[in-house]
């Protein structure tokens, strides 16, 4: 009830009446006074007055599930389940235990803090309590396992065009789908895949955002790679509408996928990926390779330039951007 | 010789149910061999492309001791194989400070994690979908893999 009350505060610009609530819920109006007072109790701002009905003048920066949804399109197929932790392990692992119990696509984990939050091979990823989005999604694309990395572009492109949209600060991709501003990370992205042979089982897309940091809430040893949209806007940024954002894009990249356009996908992320002409160190394992970063092939792996002159394609590995 | 002398070769190796074939001529070798499994196949489609394994062999400059054989595969007991499934990196282990996931001589199970093929950003924990005791590990930590090349053998148990 709590998503229709809120779906239809924002869909009214001049507020609206209790009764048409009442006719939209099939409730009485004591039981819509009774959720009004509620959502204000969670810190939701709604004034009502005999002609203009209730009307919501400000939400809290909080993540409320009912609330992520009514910002959503009802027919989206991310967010169709939408669950709220204080925190958790890694919300990648949580999106996994359900995957493993059947559930179906579309549900998003998003955690207030992450206790062993990770990124690729196991590598630290710092949550701040309340200070980003740490969020998980599953899907269950019928598609090859060597497609997904369609998925790891679409992510990114979907990520830069939401977290402009809400700030209006220029982003740049660090390939393949590290979300920069200038050369410090403000989003991340790390995709699981579960699949056989031929066909994917699911995949759980986890994405760090780094909204409302100032630098003392990054670990001492991030603070000169790491960036919060706060401090790069200089302005407080409302993380739910930005994760309303951030879904509403991914939702829209994800079709684009199964549709089989990813021509379109590729295109925007290779015109935002400022890897390219740079020199770059990337290692895998204990080797390290060197070279300029010249171009994308048609299926998303980089084609470095080495030291040595040869072409070398890249399909995995940690890429270090080299100052110019 | 030509592909069209091949084919005669092997019309004639048919006719006379002959199963193996050697010549060689200056620096050209050519071997051919039929299998009972494809014998047969051979009396449903007989077409010159059931002859399984007819390889031709150009001989090195100065040949060693052991030329490439075309060999009938059953001669190998080799288990069970896992496979990559994408092309990417392959990783044995979940972080570089972490143990393997499995070594020669790792009794799996179908669920096991065996290793990770990392393919831009997308990790996938590879399973060995069958139960056995891994007996070799194909592909050192770290390098890229193909699609479908064998990652490990397992002799199923």
């Amino acid at each position: 009830m709590d998503t229709h009350i809120l779906r239809a505060l924002y869909e009214a610009e001049h507020g609206v009446s209790g009764a048409d609530l009442c006719r939209r819920l099939g409730v009485s109006r004591t039981a819509v006074w009774a959720r009004i007072e509620a959502l204000r109790a969670l810190g939701y701002d709604i004034a009502a007055n005999p002609h203009e009905g209730y009307r919501l003048l400000q939400s809290p920066d909080a993540l409320f599930a009912p609330d992520l949804r009514a910002r959503l399109n009802p027919s989206a197929i991310l967010g169709r389940d939408i669950r709220v932790l204080d925190r958790t392990e890694s919300t990648n692992d949580a999106v996994q235990q359900l995957a493993g119990e059947g559930h179906a696509e579309g549900l998003v984990v998003f955690a207030e803090t992450q206790t062993q939050g990770r990124g690729r091979l196991g590598r630290h990823w710092a949550s701040a309590r309340g200070k980003g989005l740490w969020f998980s999604v599953l899907l269950r694309p019928t598609m090859a396992p060597s497609e997904t990395t369609q998925l790891t572009a679409a992510a990114a492109t979907a990520l830069v065009r939401a977290l402009h949209a809400e700030t209006g600060l220029a982003l740049n991709i660090k390939w393949p789908n590290d979300i920069l501003i200038r050369d410090c990370k403000v989003a991340g992205i790390l995709t699981e895949l579960n699949a056989d042979l031929d066909h994917v089982r699911h995949i759980v897309l986890g994405m760090g955002i780094n909204v409302s940091h100032s630098p003392s809430d990054f670990p001492v040893e991030l603070r000169a790679q790491a960036i919060s949209l706060r401090q790069a806007a200089g302005k407080p940024v409302h993380r739910a509408s930005l994760a309303a954002a951030v879904l509403r894009e991914l939702d829209r990249d994800y079709r684009r996928i199964l549709a089989r356009d990813f021509d379109s996908v590729s295109e925007e992320w290779e015109s935002h990926c400022s890897t390219l002409g740079r020199e770059v160190a990337i290692s895998q394992g204990p080797r390290t390779l060197r070279g300029r970063a010249e171009a994308l092939d048609p299926s998303g792996a980089l084609l470095l330039r080495t030291e040595h002159g040869r072409l070398e394609r890249i399909t995995g590995g940690d890429v270090q951007l080299i100052k110019n | 010789m030509d592909l069209k002398d091949i084919k005669a070769i092997l019309d004639l190796m048919k006719k006379n149910s002959v199963s193996e074939f050697e010549m060689e001529q200056g620096d050209f070798k050519v071997r051919l061999k039929r299998d009972g499994a494809a014998q047969a196949k051979a009396e449903y489609s007989p077409e010159p492309a059931q002859w399984i394994q007819p390889r031709v062999v150009a001989a090195a400059p100065a040949p060693g001791p052991s030329m490439p054989r075309a060999e009938s595969p059953s001669l190998h007991a080799v288990g069970a194989e896992i496979k990559s499934p994408m092309i990417g990196t392959f990783y044995r282990r979940p972080s570089p400070d972490a143990p393997i996931f499995a070594d020669v001589g790792t009794q799996v199970e179908s669920e096991t994690v065996v290793c990770i093929i990392e393919a831009m950003k997308v990790m996938n924990e590879i399973k060995a979908e069958t139960r056995g005791v891994i007996t070799e590990v194909l592909v050192a930590d770290a390098k890229p893999v193909e699609y479908g090349q064998p990652l490990f053998r397992v002799q199923p148990n």
